[in-house]
């Protein structure tokens, strides 16, 4: 299927791409509602999100082992920043419990597969960084519109738009995948 | 020199949007409601009373409806099947949902949640299935306790598999007081946490900071000598 994708018009491909991964987010939201399938839901989500990103060339997702301590440092920066307004309001502070850690990190690779990866580079193709960041941005924050209260998307958009940020400053999907990890593994 | 300013600007205005709400970013593991707390522990910041919650269950031909019975906040939920009642005589069933306005913790057990009493005006004859909530402040419990009295004794009632994050699920077969919470002589269950903890995050970040100076100063440098040479090298070219 992504074969085929990679066969056609940037503007379809960004359309089916976007329309894709708002699909599996809005069903991994709904399914994970539903008793004892939390878990199953974020991984399979995770997965599903990922697989997107399947026959796209690692150097157009920003992939890649070229500076890599850069690459590392930068992840772990994100994740500071990140995790900074929570870390400053101690009163906020949950504790994810251990079971489900494998689930935060499936999800957060498969979310930046798709948006910073995949959706990014269709967008990018399409019209260049601006319509890239801007609307892997827009998608982001209406794929989480199920799963937050409305006074949060605010927050989520402007995490978007940071790890969009970043992948266009830095040609890089390394950090964001390692800050978003990180920010979820804590949160 | 104009990305590295942008991505600033993109960060701060991250910081500035996440500090309006709490706990910031987050990809919804948690619930993002605060809980509201009858006794609210130390780091819990501002906070809201627990409220109470009532229904009115139909019987029809001596058989109680289906039904769910839950507090205002939505932090204990009781789930009654078709039957559950001993409805003889009855047209209706009211049940209430009252948050306890004290916290006493019995020997034994840590509470994680406030205490729910949950009445009903006629007897329960088949077992319901009880949901309750807990905060992200707190370890996650081990069992849900039942209590005929608030004074006790206190009896676990085991929790079924987890269904949603940051709730328990226990099968009630009477009516009385509901809490969760774990055996205070063990360890908080749910250990190794990931994360979370009011003074772990802080320490996280700090060492993220940290270690973003300390590494990326002489990584700098070296990309600083990398460019020199590159462009001396251009030069003897």
């Amino acid at each position: 299927m992504n074969l085929v994708l990679q066969r056609t018009h940037p503007a379809v491909r960004a359309t089916l791409v976007g329309a894709y991964v708002l699909c599996v987010e809005w069903a991994r939201v709904s399914i994970q509602a539903q008793p004892g399938l939390a878990i199953a839901a974020l991984v399979i989500g995770g997965v599903a999100l990922g697989a997107v990103a399947l026959g796209t060339p690692a150097d157009r997702l920003g992939l890649g082992t070229s500076r890599i301590a850069f690459r590392l440092l930068g992840g772990l920066a994100l994740g500071a920043v990140l995790l900074l307004p929570a870390a400053a309001r101690s009163s906020a502070v949950p504790i994810l419990p251990a079971g489900l850690a494998v689930a935060a990190i499936a999800v957060s690779i498969g979310e930046e597969l798709a948006f910073r990866g995949a959706l990014y580079a269709a967008l990018d193709e399409l019209g260049g960084a601006p319509l890239a960041i801007g609307g892997s941005t827009v998608v982001w924050t209406a794929a989480h519109a199920l799963s937050h209260p409305p006074a949060f998307l605010g927050a989520v958009a402007a995490a978007g738009l940071l790890l969009a940020l970043w992948r266009w400053a830095c040609r890089d999907l390394v950090a964001p995948i390692i800050g978003h990890v990180i920010a979820d593994l804590a949160l | 020199m104009r990305r590295l300013a942008l991505l600033a600007a993109a960060a701060t205005t991250y910081v500035l949007a996440a500090w309006m709400v709490a706990p910031g970013f987050y990809d919804g593991f948690g619930p993002p409601q605060p809980y509201n707390w009858t006794c609210p522990p130390a780091q819990a910041g501002a906070n809201t009373k627990p409220g109470p919650g009532h229904v009115d269950i139909k019987v029809v031909g001596g058989i109680s409806d289906a039904a769910s019975a839950y507090d205002r906040d939505g932090q204990i939920v009781i789930g009654f099947l078709p039957g559950a009642f001993d409805a003889t005589g009855k047209t209706v069933v009211s049940v209430d949902v009252t948050p306890l306005p004290t916290c006493p913790q019995p020997p034994g057990i840590q509470f994680v949640t406030n205490i729910y009493q949950i009445t009903a005006s006629a007897p329960l004859v088949k077992s319901s299935d009880l949901v309750l909530r807990y905060s992200t402040l707190e370890p996650a419990p081990s069992d849900i306790y039942f209590a005929s009295d608030p004074a006790g004794p206190w009896k676990g009632l085991g929790i079924a598999q987890q269904s949603q994050p940051f709730t328990v699920v226990a099968s009630a077969k009477q009516l009385g007081y509901f809490a969760a919470g774990y055996p205070s002589a063990s360890p908080p269950p749910g250990t190794p946490t990931v994360g979370g903890g009011s003074q772990t995050l802080p320490i996280i970040v700090a060492v993220l900071i940290v270690l973003v100076v300390l590494a990326g100063i002489p990584l700098a440098i070296l990309r600083r000598r990398q460019s020199r040479g590159d462009v001396e090298e251009d030069g003897d070219v």
